[in-house]
Order: C-alpha cells, then structure tokens, then sequence
C-alpha cells in the first residue's frame, strides 16, 4: 500500500526540496538539466513554468510525477516523498493524485471520447460502474463536446485537447500538469483552452502546475517559474 | 485491472494486419492438421476396402501390384494362375468360400469383373440395394457408382494396359476393341461400399472365359455350344436365358481356364495360415493384403513423418515472425504506451494488453486453423474419393488436437517477447518518441 496517510486524491501541499536532475552527454560528461532549491506550492494554487526550450520544463513535470527521479534533493507530496517511493508505488500514487495533458493529446484515437475520458479507470477496476460512466459523461459536457460517442481519430485539435483535459479530471486528481497544453493549437483554441484548464483546476480544487510558452496562459497561473539558465532562475 | 478497452483499440489500430496474421497462422495449422488427417483417413479407408479380402492368391509376381489390382482395381496385366487351383480349392475342408477374379474388360471405363455371385455379395455381407445378383451367364451386377441402370445392355470391350477411359463414357479406344456381338445384362446394383468396386461392373466368370473363347469351367460346357448366352442382351432384355447352364463353384470342367488371382475366405485362422503356406510353393504365391498394406503404411508413415517436421518447422517460422512483426508493431507504439504510464497505469497493464494482444490473434489462429485444417481434410478425401473410388472418413483426432494446442502454447509464450520488450521500455523516452 502507498506510505501515503492522506486519503487518495486529497489535496496537499508539492515541495521541492535541493532537487537537481544531471545527465550524462555522449562523452560520459554530467550536465545539469534542472536545478531547483527550493519550492513549496500551496493547495489548489496554480505555477506556471517558463523558459526556453531544453530548460527543464518537462523534466519538472516528469520529476513531480514521479516518472523519472532526481538525481538530488527530493519531491514531496504532503507526507509522501514521492521520489524514495519504488516504481510500483509511484505508479499507484501517480494513478490516485495526478491528471496529466499533453502537449499532443496523446488519445487513443480508435476509442470514442467517453471511453478515452474513462480509460484511466480501467488501470484499476475490471468493471467501469454506472457512476464512473456518468462522471466520463459529464466531464465530456463540461468541456464543450457534444457528441460522447464520436471517435477521436476524427475530432480536431482543439476538441482533442478538451478531451485530454476531461480524462486528466476523470480521476479527481489533486494535482495538474499541463505539458506545453496550447502549443499545437491556433491562437483562438489556446485561449479557450487555457481557460478550460485553469476554470477546471480552480472547480475541483486541484493544484495546477503549466509549463507553457504561451504568454497569454502563464498570465493566468498565481505563480510563475522562469527556467531561463542565467541570470537568475528565482521563484516569484 | 481491465486490459479490454485498450486492447481492442490495438487490434483495431491494426487494421488489416490483424487479420492477416490470424490467416497466416491458420494456414501453418491446418497444413500440418490436414497432413496427419489425411494420412489416417487414407489408411482407415485403404483397410477398409481390404475387409474381404482375406486371402489372395495368383501368379507368382509382386504382391504389391496384386493387391492394387485386385483390391484397388488399378488396371494392369496380371500373369494368369492355373485354373486346377479352382478345384483343389473346392475340395479344401480349411476354405470356407473362395472366388477367382478375372479382369481385363472394361465399359464405360468401368472395368468388369468376372466372379462368383457369392463373392459378388461379399460372402452374404451385402444384398443388392437394387434388383438382385447376377444368377446366371450374360448377367451383370453394377456397382453403387456405375451408370448403367438395371435393365441396360452393357457391351465391354477388351481393356488395354494403362489406358483405362473416364468413367461413365464412352471412349474411342473401348470401341476399338469392342467384344463384338457380347453384351451383358444389368440385373442389380449392390449398395455403396466406399471402395473402387463401387465402380466395378461384376458379372460371372464363366462369361468372361467364353468371350475370350476360354469354355466356361463346367463339366456341362457342350450343351451350351449352340445358345451363346450374348445374345441373351439383344433379344430378351431382363430375363435370364433357360439354356444357360449353372454358374458358380464347383469348376469341375476338364479344362478349367486359367484366372489372374483367386480369393480365400478361410474357415479359421490355423487354416489360413497352412493355405497360405501352401499356394506358396509351385507356381503360384499367396498373402493376406493386410501385410501388402502393412509395409505400404510403414513406407506412408516416414512420409508422413517428413511432412509433419516440415510443416512443424514451417509453422514455428511463422509463429517467430508474427512474433517479429507485433515487436515492430510495439516499437511503433511505444509513446502510446508511455502515455498509459504516465496517467497511472501500472508497468503490468502494459503488459496485459500486449501480451493479450498477441496471444489472442495466435489463438485465434491456432482454432481457425483446426477448422480450416479440416475443412482441407475434407475436399483432399473428396479429390481422392473422385479419383480411385475409395471412400476417406477423414476426422481431427487427439494428436492433431494437441498439435494446435501445443502451437497454440508456444505462440503464446512467444507472444510475451513483445509484451517484454514494451514492459521494459522506459516511459519518459517513450513520451518523447516521434
């Protein structure tokens, strides 16, 4: 069972704790990819992360969800240091407090959008229950999709991130993360997205953290992070 | 943990591939089914059609060729057999019955057979499905396949070596050598025995020694000089002539012509042995058909064996290259399944869903391949059926059972190759794969 005395999907608080990430170049030299001392993010706040790209943005996220581990330092998530936890257990507590969107949707395009919203319960249960339909359902609404039953090889890049948004909800997570959520959309779809993102983390009182290039969306977070190498790299 | 969802939007993803890949597994199969089917069905039928056939003799020769000319009535030219035996063998107490058999002519490409009315009944096993048998010369007997009809006049002509006419027509070669002014009376046709004496038309043998100017084996031969029994088709259709003397054993004539092979049925299986070892001295040879089958089985079943390795070999070379493709595929999918991770599913559903993946189109395979095995069974018996008159009941036995279900097993332990690989694969990379 997850060391985790907080009940699943409650919120808590993300600390980052002299966390660094380095790797090694081809000649077998270490290179630092992220280096973040310290940062603390409050329940249901939301942190935008800036900077360019080979800045560490996604390897922030990949860190916080516990898909890679730091090389230093360490993430935590209440009482739950998410990065000493072995891989099974990451798997469950990633599975119990995180909803993740993509940059590129990543959806299953042979499944329709009620089953591609609900695909994360068939990680866990054999059997998805009338409830859960109705949740897959009602999130499909709330995110502006007329039609559950269509398939989403044929929805359009807009209506496919609605989708991944709605299937990041579909757990109840506590935390967000959003990968670069408007960088393959047009400038109209990026602001009603971005909206949709924030509008949905605030209703369900998840944290919400966005790596983003998109100036309009980061202008919505109540933090920013700038990854940008030098001068500085500071928390505001 | 419920790996269906994701696993029918993989197969789905496959398009056609998917059910490509049944096929080719099921063709690898049903190959190897049909192999071992058959060889059972051929030798189950090829027994069968040796059932009264207890003991043969004839001229000294191959046993083999006997057996194929006497029990499988492959055209052929046979040494004749001195007609004495004929009544040696009747005054035999270790014979129960015996009949000779005498070949040559044909109609229609059906080859007519001289006999005896017994034998023609398989010693009382059979009664005529249609009229009755044949009770005096000039009379004929069809088989179930023939294409006379009771009643019909059949006229044979003398058969030549190696050219034997389609079955049920006319061929110019038979006209050529027509026995002029001979002809035969349908009297009865004998039911379906599944063997090439279905096509087979019988009449007695005394006919065929007199249309061959051979006497008819009877001590009473000169009283039916001046009535030849021929003419008994072109004038008094369906009624046997009066003049005809009997037919049938004893063949108590001076002369008695000689036949190409003679059938035993002993009375016990002392006496068929001492028979046995008698006709094989002096100019004659004598075996039971089964040893001729024995040793042609032994022969069938190396080959059988050959076949059975090679499509073995056959079929795991497709199974590894299924297996090769669904890895290719796997590659391909890898930020599919990254994706999977990364909204929380554990390393095990990953591995679930391909491992179902491909296990499910190997089965899916190994069971269509079971039917369609059979199904070749069948039109193979059909082709055989259609060709020598020997009917096949061919069915899926135990070995071939466990043969799918064996291939079966080991596609399925291939199938985890793939479904390791993607269990493996490090989801970040994944996620960053194009």
């Amino acid at each position: 069972m997850p060391s985790s005395p907080l009940p699943d999907g409650h919120a808590a608080t993300l600390v980052l704790d002299q966390l660094t990430l380095d790797r090694r170049d081809g000649d077998g030299r270490s290179f630092s990819i992220l280096a973040i001392p310290a940062l603390t993010l409050e329940p249901g706040t939301s942190l935008g992360v800036s900077g360019p790209s080979g800045s560490g943005k996604s390897s922030l996220l990949h860190l916080v969800a516990g898909l890679i581990t730091p090389s230093a330092g360490r993430v935590s998530w209440g009482d739950t240091v998410v990065s000493a936890l072995a891989e099974g257990e990451r798997d469950r507590w990633r599975r119990r407090t995180i909803g993740f969107v993509f940059q590129d949707f990543h959806l299953v395009p042979e499944l329709d959008v009620a089953a591609n919203i609900a695909l994360p319960a068939s990680f866990s249960s054999w059997r998805l229950d009338a409830v859960d339909r109705r949740r897959a359902l009602d999130l499909a609404e709330q995110m502006g999709l007329a039609d559950p039953r269509r398939r989403a090889a044929v929805l359009s890049r807009g209506e496919q991130q609605r989708v991944a948004i709605a299937r990041a909800l579909f757990g109840k997570p506590a935390l967000l993360l959003a990968d670069e959520p408007t960088a393959s959309l047009d400038a109209a779809r990026s602001e009603a997205i971005g909206a949709l993102l924030v509008e949905a983390a605030t209703r369900c009182g998840a944290s919400l953290i966005c790596a983003s290039h998109d100036a309009a969306l980061l202008a919505r977070m109540d933090r920013r992070l700038d990854l940008t190498p030098t001068p500085a790299k500071h928390a505001t | 943990m419920n790996p269906f969802p994701m696993l029918l939007a993989d197969l789905r993803a496959l398009r056609w591939t998917a059910p490509a890949i049944v096929l080719l597994v099921a063709i690898a199969i049903a190959s190897g089914i049909a192999i071992g089917a058959q060889e059972r069905a051929l030798r189950q039928g090829s027994a069968r059609a040796a059932d009264d056939f207890d003991l043969i003799v004839g001229a000294p020769g191959s046993q083999t060729q006997l057996v194929m000319s006497t029990v499988y009535l492959q055209p052929d030219a046979l040494p004749l057999l001195d007609g004495r035996i004929l009544q040696a063998l009747a005054q035999d107490e270790r014979v129960a019955a015996f009949a000779p058999l005498g070949f040559g002519d044909v109609s229609r490409g059906y080859p007519v057979i001289g006999t005896t009315a017994a034998f023609a009944g398989r010693w009382g096993r059979i009664a005529p499905s249609e009229g009755r048998l044949f009770a005096a010369e000039g009379e004929a007997v069809i088989g179930a396949d023939v294409n006379y009809r009771p009643g019909d006049t059949i006229a044979p002509s003398h058969g030549t070596a190696g050219s034997q006419g389609r079955h049920g027509e006319d061929s110019e070669e038979e006209h050529a050598h027509r026995h002029e002014g001979h002809g035969y009376t349908v009297v009865g046709r004998l039911p379906k025995l599944g063997s090439p004496w279905d096509r087979a038309i019988l009449v007695p043998i005394e006919s065929v020694w007199e249309i061959h100017g051979l006497g008819n084996g009877h001590a009473s031969e000169a009283a039916t000089s001046d009535a030849p029994f021929w003419h008994a088709g072109t004038t008094r259709t369906g009624t046997p002539p009066e003049t005809i003397g009997r037919i049938g054993p004893p063949f108590d004539g001076k002369r008695v012509p000689g036949v190409p092979a003679i059938v035993i049925k002993p009375k016990s299986v002392a006496g068929a042995y001492a028979l046995r070892a008698q006709y094989r001295q002096g100019g004659t040879m004598a075996f039971f058909p089964a040893e001729v089958l024995v040793s042609l089985y032994g022969a069938l079943g190396d080959i059988r064996s050959i076949l059975v390795v090679a499509s073995a070999a056959n079929t795991v070379l497709i199974l590894l290259s299924v297996v090769l493709l669904l890895i290719a595929v796997n590659g391909l999918r890898r930020r599919r399944y990254a994706t999977l991770r990364a909204l929380g599913a554990p390393r095990s559903y990953v591995l679930l869903v391909t491992w179902l993946g491909a296990a499910l189109l190997i089965a899916t395979g190994c069971i269509l391949g079971l039917g369609l095995g059979l199904a070749a069974t069948h039109a193979v018996s059909g082709l055989v059926a259609a060709r020598t008159g020997l009917a096949l009941s061919p069915s899926v036995g135990i070995g071939e059972l466990s043969q799918a279900a064996m291939l079966c097993l080991v596609g399925s332990v291939l199938a985890a190759l793939p479904a390791l690989a993607s269990y493996r694969a490090p989801v970040l990379s994944g996620l960053r794969a194009d």
